[in-house]
């Protein structure tokens, strides 16, 4: 029982890193209409940044250079796609983000070479124990924060000007340009928001119990939006987070069964999201949270 | 009425000094969409301070066209200016994004409201209101509460929740909220009860009063001419007609234009005389037919009857209830009560494809077409159902599949050659223009060999030319199949000139039914296409 327990707390913890992966990627799919494959390299560069200058610049100031670095890119990303965005259809921007993805991480791999990132973290190793639960620090860091920030992020879209004019335009992207609302800044506030978060994602999802920075980073952390932000719908903020939690929870219950799962075959927690993914889809194909397409005849 | 003496004025009144003449001034303007098909042609419009231009015109006559290129929003539908101008007080508006042209005091209220479903009420007021400063924010609002004192109650409530009426004042409301100097209302009555029409006519008698110029697309040219000042006609993306709306209004080329004039064909159609050789086929009779949406009644009691082998034209101004009409025939929508039997079938508890199956085939007013096959390959789908050959037989080509093959494309070429497509069969649909796009529809429709076609809207944006060919092409079909022909339209002429029997909406009731010629004289036909004659006096 108590490893049961222990395993749903860790999920949780995990679940909360894959929230705030899974609502960058949404953010700029509800924004912009593109889905982000350059995510994943996104959130490599964030945790190489931070893994690359904490020693001269101390662990803080380390994560705001990761965290401005990658909001530049994705608005840099961003801004020569939104050139375009009129102009074509959402495959092909789709595409274009692959072949960034392709570029970012080739050359941030190239960059890591042999050497092994840590992110240096305050909380290093260290695992906390209440009630016979072992949890790492680093994954109660990473959920205060999780919740902090999407506490905030909820706050902003539900209040402010900005907020608003993300959800008309999201909503009806033409009716907003009519009531004044510039698509183009309102989809720039969307990237810096996912580069932002992506860079943070980046650092939890590579600290201790990860084994560190590597170039297969941005893969599987695009391994974990998709499918998460997919299931839940994907221009929905609220399906991104419970899509988060449900892809945390499932690879760590499926870690932890693992062998009473053998007979799936080994490594089958990496697909599990994918299959729960596709559970979902079958029984409700826009997603938990997503709005049906639908055309009058 | 001066402009800064009106409550709407834009509040940075720091505008080019008075000129004289009008406030928009629209010259020489040419539209075309995906680089082939032009939507207008050489159309100017001028607009006077604070006065209210009716734009009138039938379905793809290039209204909301224009409104889109005032508002700078013709890039999202892959559209744009040729050639021309477009001044606000000596302004160039074109070539600006939307956003500028909001912020210069233009306001756009798209069709169909397109209000935020998602958000509440105050949210949708609040996103209307972006482009103005903070402080106005609040006093605009309160103006936009008293005009519409339901939008108050409704404030915290989701906009998608709110009754059509209701999203419609709400989507005006958003865009008054911007402050404007002139606003462009784009059918602001489609799809309302007759109440809730003549309440949004007040509001924008209203909203004129207190200083706004008002540019008003309609297709209920009752109401439009009513609360304008002057009026302009566009026809296939010119300006057909243009004066003061008192004048227009009385005039018999717009009630000719709306009620058809005694047309060469309707004469042709008179000595034609019997001629049809009779299909064995059923009758269709609706009786009693009533849909709802909400709490609002789209269609109530609606009865008439489709004779074999004739053509019925089901008629009456937007919102009427027409394609609701079509919907519940082809099993779209359901019916709240009535029943519609086609022979021995009741087709209201049938599902889509079985009613196909019945040998009732449609057009639909926005074409339905693979944009990227052909002509021939988008026949080849409407003749899906009479197809016999699986996936695999067609796969491995066997003898028997490869003969059906070669009879289905015999077929179309038939179909093509009654519709004068042949030399297009293999271009792809989307190279092709508007007009032709709606005759390969109608080809698909027939393509399914229907013994009942239901068309929907066929002569929509065409122009007067392809209008008559395709009366020529409806009357051939119906004579060379003998089949039962059920047709919505707005172009009375065309309606006058091959039906047999016309029935008349409006707001969801039958107001008349009978000949054509009879209908054309019918009083009620008359006041709901063109309101009152006793009207005239201006608000």
């Amino acid at each position: 029982m108590s490893h049961f327990l222990t395993l749903v707390v860790n999920g949780l913890s995990l679940g909360c890193i894959d929230a705030l992966i899974a609502l960058g990627f949404v953010i700029v799919f509800k924004a912009a209409r593109v889905v982000n494959f350059a995510y994943g390299s996104l959130l490599l560069m964030g945790a190489y940044v931070v893994g690359r200058t904490h020693e001269s610049l101390g662990f803080l100031t380390a994560v705001l250079l990761g965290v401005t670095l990658t909001a530049v890119m994705a608005v840099l990303i961003g801004a020569v796609l939104l050139r375009r965005v009129r102009l074509a259809d959402p495959g092909t921007l789709a595409i274009v983000t692959l072949g960034v993805d392709i570029m970012l991480a080739t050359d941030l791999t190239r960059r890591i070479g042999t050497d092994l990132l840590t992110t240096g973290d305050p909380w290093g190793a260290a695992v906390v124990t209440i009630g016979g639960i072992h949890v790492p620090q680093t994954r109660v860091a990473a959920s205060i924060v999780a919740v902090a920030l999407v506490a905030a992020f909820l706050i902003v879209v539900r209040f402010t000007d900005w907020g608003i004019a993300l959800r008309a335009s999201a909503e009806r992207p033409t009716t907003a340009a009519l009531m004044g609302i510039r698509l183009s800044r309102v989809s720039a506030g969307a990237w810096v928001l996912a580069g932002a978060l992506a860079a943070i994602a980046g650092l939890f999802f590579t600290a201790f119990p990860s084994p560190g920075v590597s170039g297969a980073v941005g893969q599987i952390a695009l391994g974990v939006a998709v499918p998460a932000a997919v299931l839940g719908g994907l221009d929905s903020t609220t399906g991104a987070l419970v899509g988060g939690l449900a892809v945390g929870m499932t690879v760590t219950l499926t870690a932890g069964y693992q062998d009473q799962l053998a007979f799936l075959g080994r490594g089958f927690g990496s697909v599990a999201p994918y299959v729960v993914m596709l559970l979902v889809l079958l029984v409700r194909p826009a997603g938990l949270f997503g709005s049906k397409e639908m055309t009058r005849v | 009425m001066s402009r800064a003496s009106g409550i709407w004025a834009h509040s940075s009144s720091v505008a080019a000094p008075t000129v004289d003449g009008p406030l928009l001034r629209v010259r020489e303007l040419d539209v075309s969409y995906a680089g082939t098909l032009q939507a207008l042609r050489r159309v100017s419009l001028d607009v006077p301070k604070g006065a209210v231009v009716a734009v009138l015109g039938s379905n793809g006559a290039g209204k909301s066209t224009l409104l889109r290129a005032i508002s700078g929003t013709l890039p999202f539908e892959r559209g744009r200016i040729d050639h021309g101008s477009i001044e606000l007080e000596g302004r160039r508006l074109d070539g600006q994004d939307p956003a500028a042209i909001v912020r210069s005091g233009v306001v756009h209220v798209p069709e169909g409201r397109q209000i935020f479903e998602h958000l509440t009420v105050e949210e949708n007021l609040r996103a209307g209101g972006l482009s103005t400063s903070r402080r106005s924010r609040g006093s605009a609002r309160d103006r936009v509460f008293d005009l519409f004192p339901i939008l108050r109650e409704r404030a915290r409530q989701r906009a998608g929740l709110l009754s059509g009426g209701e999203q419609q004042m709400l989507a005006i409301g958003r865009a008054l909220m911007a402050e404007p100097t002139v606003l462009l209302l784009d059918e602001p009555s489609l799809g309302l009860a007759p109440r809730m029409v003549e309440r949004i006519g007040e509001v924008i008698a209203e909203i004129h009063r207190q200083g706004t110029a008002v540019v008003l697309v309609e297709q209920n040219a009752a109401l439009a001419l009513d609360l304008a000042d002057e009026a302009y006609v566009l026809e296939v993306g010119r300006v057909a007609l243009h004066g003061p709306a008192a004048k227009l209004a009385g005039t018999d080329e717009v009630r000719e234009r709306y009620l058809g004039g005694g047309s060469p064909a309707t004469s042709e159609r008179e000595l034609s005389g019997p001629r049809r050789r009779h299909v064995a086929q059923a009758e269709l009779v609706v009786d009693a037919l009533s849909v709802r949406f909400g709490g609002v009644a789209a269609l109530s009691e609606v009865s008439f009857k489709v004779d074999p082998g004739s053509v019925h034209a089901l008629i009456g101004p937007n919102g009427a209830g027409k394609s609701t009409c079509l919907n519940v025939l082809t099993g779209i929508y359901r019916a709240a009560a009535g029943s519609a039997r086609y022979g021995d079938a009741e087709l209201t508890s049938l599902r889509p494809h079985r009613i196909a199956g019945l040998g009732i085939s449609r057009t639909f007013q926005n074409l339905a077409l693979s944009p990227t096959a052909t002509v021939a390959e988008n026949m080849l789908l409407g003749r899906h159902r009479l197809s016999r050959a699986g996936f695999i037989t067609a796969g491995l080509r066997t003898p028997a599949a490869r003969r059906e093959q070669a009879d289905q494309e015999r077929r179309v070429r038939e179909v093509a050659e009654l519709l004068d497509l042949v030399e297009v069969l293999h271009r792809p649909v989307a190279a092709l223009p508007y007009g032709v796009r709606k005759r390969v529809e109608l080809a698909r429709a027939l393509c399914a060999e229907p013994s009942l076609l239901l068309l929907d809207e066929p002569v929509a944006g065409m122009t007067s030319d392809e209008s008559t060919r395709l009366a020529a092409i409806v009357s051939r079909i119906q004579a060379e199949l003998g089949i039962s022909i059920l047709l919505i339209e707005h172009d009375m002429t065309f309606v006058m000139g091959i039906a047999d029997q016309v029935t008349v909406l409006d707001f969801g009731r039958c107001i008349a039914g009978g000949s054509p010629h009879q209908v054309q004289r019918d009083p009620e036909v008359i006041r709901a296409y063109l309101g009152s004659p006793n009207r005239g006096a201006q608000p």
